[in-house]
């Protein structure tokens, strides 16, 4: 490749973002930001019970007309969302935009008010009645799937979405294995929380005559599917335009019913219409990531070594198949991905995506992996303490080796490159695992516990086509395309279609093009999250943006740069291959035509042009996909040192240390930033957040006082150690890096506070490990006693 | 509309407003309605992100459980009022510097709670630090930006003064 | 998430204050830094017809001595008993204190007759005025009274004030200079409402060894006398004083409250 270089500003360099300025001044512009003529507002009437039939709708005589439901909608075409999946066996949910006769959990939307404002949108669905007759609820997964459990969707046979075998037997290992562990493992449902919440801004553009509709997503593009298909509208009749988004994380990668509604009243009353969620319907009606459950058992040799690893899997989906993921990609992912970055043979997995009467489940950063990592480092940890060796050791004894890379794992992944164990190796040196050891030995003054903890895992990243065509979710990643085109006074125009939401891709992508034209960042732009502007795209989402659309902002670039040559050689009278593209300018031995002036040529002197000049000119669009349909995979293992205060069950993090590899970095500065940032959604997921249900479906938290995401003094100075293993598959050797903080927190600290309360004899298998469960895992190992 | 709509008289961001509010309407919406000051941000409308911090008398408060109609004679800083503030001048130049932002959306709210930090605390360790700036969330970041990028600011002006 | 509409006044003495609170034709409800009703506003968890902005009040905004009393007005804000500027009587509590509540930007508006008349368990005032032993001072129309602080916070969100009325002042007694304090909140993240609160005070100069749990879903439970203190601040014990309380059914609550305490005794004993 030899295209790297981490000086100037092109690939590796550790630039300023191009977005700050705006960002930092105020003068950004969010969908709740926007403020069209004549714009209304609205709110909506949510269902206050998990489960009911909707025996009747009161609408005060003064607001008929301003309050719709999905009569008026079915009335007008509207259809539900169907987001199916054609692996075998998959039932099908249909989930209209407002309740249609029956309600499926807390939050669902009912009906939706319009008014001048939203305190007067808000007071008319204050106004609205409804009448429900309560049914049986599934509060829980593992409940739900019991024979005479009450069904959330009448038809179907019991509430499995989708049940999925994955490996063969193994009871021969399970017969003979020296040593066996089991546990039973869990996560809490979560909800994403980006800062901003949705929102959406809809109107008719008379003028182009298009639905547009401004909404905070990650995926334009497939919003506009999706669109197309409930309201039967030409998808040449949608435009879905991004503006800055404040954090998506999963959660602003779908379809969303509300989307669907404002774009129908925008349509219907032929008025701007705009609806921002605010944090209570967040808490409430979006409680949708990351609740699994396993029984899971590991075999294993005298040593530690694995011989074999047996699960099953639940994951609460929620009430529907949400569009485009669907409700089986969770529960799907976790049986491929379980066995993690480690080299063993035997392997059974069975998954359940149950539906119950909670809100969709949608993927959160890192999908299936921060619960299968949680999952599976707490048995390598089990398995150490079944061997009495350190749980490092048992990591080297088990993952991949770099000899064997490229590898294709149990569940035939095709990890491409890197050390794993090195990785290990790394982590305990920096987190100095010998002073922790130490000290753990002589006790704490304070009578806290300390304990370290380790969690090793990879990452698919940029998925590529034949993974999700196997699921047969509506949407399957392609090649991605860019174009790329150079403006008449000689900077750049950068076109993609997947979105940036803090990911920095102003800034990187430029970055990119720079490394290939040369062109100072300064003079490049790119225009990004709209479908009127920018190729087609599945989005940003699953850590492939830098992959997918940097690959093709790369490649449309270097075509770029061969016309430049072309041009520029003609204008010096030089032949093609004496000239070389450096710096923004064509150059031949001490003759020098800049970009600029090539641009001038093609566009205002097109009499200079060669007669043989590509006609395409200076404006590119190409397509891009990575060596390998596997994608890429990178890598990380994080140690942390936790001091438990067995007292009152809390836990401080005293040191936390990230050993990653995520191959070239584009911007060093940026791939920490998301490593950060990522590290400490994973501190929330470990240690605080979950969104608890009562056995009637009713969440429990509804603001930032009972749903606590980690602040300031919650997450650690993390400190991150690089390896640099280039892709070979990829453009400049980078792979996928937005999710990898995510994933491995809950297991690094889960395992740190269970070396902690060893000498209790106590250990915790369930996130988050707040002190009220750390407290009754002490109290009852007591009990017990 | 509301019928108990009350006339307002304020500074914002240096300028003299004169407005007539519903009392209902909280001095956040006030900003960006009204005024047309989107900078001020809402993350929860119930006090705890801090993505609505502005300035009351030049005193951060949360603009979201702060009523516009309170605020009759008060002067208002948001964000857009600190282009000329030195001491935000220097927080902008930091937090690009140490990438203390991601997506932007809790950025003008940390801007104003640093602000008051860097001028309340010069003598704030970063323990100190992450303790004063606790009252702003970021899903973003994770903090470490944030905080490096205070550290720089008071380290500067510390040299600076001494 | 907007507030229900309401009308709003922002009288300028505490006599047109009062009148206006004693307006029975209407649900009426006094507003001070609006740091505890604001959010129940926007949530619709409070729907009040008018709303009487007490903060314009000079008098309550004062903090003066009187004999070896503080006297702090009712809308004087955490941010400024943090920042200090008055005779501080506790030697340094009521400082400490105040920089711990919510976040600096909360302090600046929210008050501490706010605090206390919306009396939640778990607000440090209610638990360290009690622990001090402060009084309040009650005003309505037919005039003031003082209420010892063990009798105005009667239960989640109770207080001993009547419809119409306003604490105007809190009274805080003077500590010795042989005065120990111990404070101890558990709380999960910075400026988080507190899951059990220890407060503690000796002062062998005024014959007061006081024990305050707190954030108990109840009233703060006053223990006086040196039973807790040495090694007396055990479960069983406690389990006897939150007899009643919702913590003491349930053992991990009774533990954290134990342990809150126990390591504010810890504070005075060091
Ligand atoms: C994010 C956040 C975190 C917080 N954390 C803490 C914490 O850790 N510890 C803590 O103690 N507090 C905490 N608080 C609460 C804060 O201290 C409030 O300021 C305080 O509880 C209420 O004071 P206020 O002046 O804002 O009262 P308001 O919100 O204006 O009023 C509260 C209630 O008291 C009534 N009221 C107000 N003043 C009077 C008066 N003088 N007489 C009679 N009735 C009156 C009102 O009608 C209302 O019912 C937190 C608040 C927020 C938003
Ligand atoms: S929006 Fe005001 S504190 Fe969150
Ligand atoms: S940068 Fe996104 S919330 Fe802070």
């Amino acid at each position: 490749m030899g295209e790297v270089s981490t000086a100037g500003s092109g690939v590796g360099a550790r630039v300023r973002r191009k977005e700050d300025d705006r960002l930092l001044r105020g003068r950004g512009r969010f969908v709740g930001d926007i403020a069209l003529v004549g714009m209304k507002e609205l709110a909506f009437v949510r269902s206050p019970v998990a489960h009911a039939t909707i025996t009747g709708i009161e609408i005060p005589e003064e607001h008929r007309g301003t309050v719709f439901t999905w009569a008026d909608l079915a009335a007008g075409g509207v259809k539900p969302i169907r987001a199916v999946s054609g692996l075998p066996g998959f039932k099908v949910s249909e989930q209209p935009a407002l309740a249609d006769g029956k309600v499926r959990f807390v939050g669902e939307p009912v009906a939706v008010c319009v008014a001048a404002t939203r305190a007067e949108a808000e007071d008319i669905a204050a106004s609205v009645f409804v009448d429900y007759a309560e049914l049986p609820v599934n509060s829980d997964m593992l409940e739900a799937v019991t024979p005479g459990a009450p069904k959330v969707h009448d038809h179907w046979p019991d509430n499995v979405f989708l049940e999925t075998n994955v490996g063969g037997t193994i009871a021969e290992i399970a017969a003979t294995a020296p040593v066996k562990v089991s546990r039973t493992i869990r996560t809490a449902r979560q909800c994403m929380v980006p800062l901003e919440g949705k929102g959406v801004v809809a109107h008719w553009d008379r003028h182009v005559e298009q639905l547009v509709l401004t909404t905070s997503t990650q995926m334009p593009h497939i919003v506009r599917a999706g669109l197309s298909e409930c309201l039967d509208l030409d998808q040449g009749l949608i435009r879905v335009v991004a503006p800055d988004v404040g954090g998506g994380f999963g959660w602003k990668g779908l379809l969303q019913p509300e989307e669907i509604v404002a774009a129908w009243i925008a349509m219907r009353l032929d008025r701007p219409v705009r609806w921002t969620e605010d944090r209570r319907e967040h808490l409430v009606a979006a409680a949708n990531a990351r609740e699994h459950h396993y029984e899971i058992t590991a075999y294993a040799d005298a040593r530690g070594r694995l011989l074999g690893i047996e699960a099953d899997a639940w994951v609460d989906a929620g009430a529907y198949s949400v569009y485009p993921f669907s409700a089986c990609l969770e529960a799907a992912q976790v049986g491929s991905i379980l066995p993690g970055p480690y080299d063993f043979a035997h392997y059974r997995c069975r998954t359940f995506s149950v539906c119950t009467n909670k809100p969709p489940i949608v993927p959160y950063r890192g999908v299936a992996r921060t619960g299968v990592c949680f999952a599976m480092e707490q048995m390598i940890d089990a398995v150490a303490d079944a061997v009495g060796r350190e749980p490092w050791q048992v990591r080297l004894e088990n993952l991949v080796p770099p000899e064997k890379m490229p590898f294709d794992n149990v569940t035939k992944k095709h990890f491409d490159s890197g050390d794993y164990p090195e990785s290990v190796r790394r982590a305990v040196a920096a987190i100095e695992l010998d002073g922790w050891r130490a000290r753990q030995k002589a006790g704490e003054a304070d009578g806290r516990l300390i304990g370290v903890g380790f969690a090793t895992y990879c990452e698919q990243s940029a998925h590529g086509t034949a993974v999700y065509h196997g699921w047969g979710i509506p949407m399957v990643p392609g090649h991605e395309q860019a174009q790329a085109r150079i403006t008449p006074d000689g900077g750049l125009e950068l076109r993609v279609g997947v979105q940036s939401h803090g990911q920095s891709m102003e800034t990187t992508f430029a970055q990119v093009a720079h490394e290939v034209l040369g062109i100072p960042l300064e003079k490049i732009k790119l225009v990004h999250g709209d479908t009127g502007l920018t190729p087609y795209s599945t989005g940003t989402w699953g850590s492939r943006s830098m992959v997918m659309a940097g690959g093709a902002v790369a490649t449309a670039c270097r075509t770029l740069a061969e016309r430049l040559r072309r041009i520029g050689a003609h204008l010096m009278q030089a032949g093609p291959e004496a000239v070389v593209l450096e710096e923004g300018s064509v150059k031949a031995g001490a003759a020098a035509v800049t970009i600029r002036e090539i641009a001038h040529t093609w566009y205002r002197a097109p009499q200079l042009l060669p007669a043989d000049v590509d006609r395409g000119g200076l404006e590119v669009t190409a397509g891009y996909k990575p060596g390998s349909d596997h994608g890429t995979f990178s890598y990380a293992t994080h140690a942390v040192a936790v001091a438990v205060d067995p007292e009152i069950g809390q836990v401080e993090i005293l040191d936390y240390v990230v050993v990653e590899d995520a191959g070239t970095m584009v911007n060093p500065m940026v791939v920490d930033g998301q490593i950060y940032g990522g590290v400490a959604q994973g501190v929330g997921t470990a240690l605080y957040e979950r969104m608890p249900y009562d056995a009637e479906g009713q969440p429990l938290a509804s603001t930032f006082a009972d749903y606590l995401i980690p602040g300031f003094t919650e997450v650690p100075h993390v400190r991150i150690i690089h390896m640099l293993t280039p892709s070979p598959y990829t453009e400049f050797g980078v792979k996928g890096i937005g999710e990898g903080g995510a994933i491995a927190p809950p297991a690094a600290i889960c395992n740190a506070i269970n070396d902690a309360l060893k000498p209790l004899g106590v250990t915790v298998t369930n996130a988050p490990m707040t002190p009220e469960v750390i407290l009754c895992a002490i109290a009852e190992t007591r009990g017990a006693a | 509309m509301s019928t108990h709509a009350k006339t307002i008289s304020l500074t914002i961001n240096g300028t003299r407003v004169e407005a007539s509010v519903p009392p209902r309407q909280h001095l956040g919406d006030f900003l960006r309605e009204r005024e047309l000051l989107t900078g001020t941000h809402l993350g929860c409308e119930h006090g705890v992100c801090g993505a609505c911090t502005i300035l009351i008398d030049g005193e951060p408060a949360r603009s979201c459980i702060t009523f516009a109609v309170a605020c009759d004679g008060r002067s208002v800083t948001t964000v857009e009022g600190l282009d000329d503030d030195p001491v935000a001048a220097e927080l902008r130049e930091a937090f690009s510097a140490e990438h203390g932002l991601q997506c932007g959306f809790c950025t003008p709210g940390m801007l104003v709670a640093a602000r008051d930090v860097v001028l309340r605390r010069p003598d704030a360790d970063n323990p100190a630090i992450r303790t004063a700036m606790s009252g702003n969330l970021c899903r973003c970041t994770g903090y470490v930006g944030i905080v490096n990028a205070i550290r720089r600011v008071i380290d500067a002006r510390n040299t600076n003064a001494g | 998430m907007k507030a229900v509409d309401f009308d709003y006044a922002q009288p300028a003495t505490l006599d047109a204050a009062l009148e206006l609170l004693a307006r029975e034709d209407v649900m009426v409800r006094p507003v001070a830094g609006s740091q505890s009703l604001g959010p129940m506003l926007n949530l619709r968890l409070a729907q009040p017809e008018l709303l009487v902005d007490i903060t314009r009040i000079a008098e309550l905004r004062t903090i003066r001595q009187e004999g070896d009393r503080l006297v702090i007005g009712a809308c004087v804000t955490h941010a400024r008993l943090e920042d200090g500027d008055y005779p501080d009587v506790t030697r340094g509590v009521l400082p400490s204190v105040a920089a711990v509540i919510a976040y600096r930007a909360v302090r600046n508006r929210g008050t501490i007759g706010g605090s206390l008349a919306h009396a939640d368990p778990a607000a440090d005032w209610v638990n360290v005025l009690t622990a001090l032993g402060a009084d309040v001072v009650i005003a309505g129309t037919g005039g003031r009274r003082s209420v010892p602080m063990t009798d105005f916070i009667l239960g989640v969100f109770e207080t001993a004030l009547q419809p119409g009325e306003i604490v105007a002042e809190i009274h805080v007694p003077a500590l010795s200079d042989r005065a120990r304090w111990g404070y101890y909140k558990v709380c999960r993240k910075t400026g988080e409402f507190s899951h059990a609160t220890g407060a503690v005070l000796i002062d062998p100069a005024r014959g007061v060894q006081r024990c305050v749990a707190g954030a108990t879903s109840g009233k703060p439970v006053v223990i006086d006398g040196p039973a807790l203190f040495a090694d007396g601040c055990t479960e069983a014990a406690m389990a006897a004083h939150l007899a009643g309380s919702p913590a003491a059914d349930d053992p991990i609550a009774l533990r954290t409250h134990t342990v809150a305490l126990k390591r504010a005794i810890a504070q005075v004993m060091s």
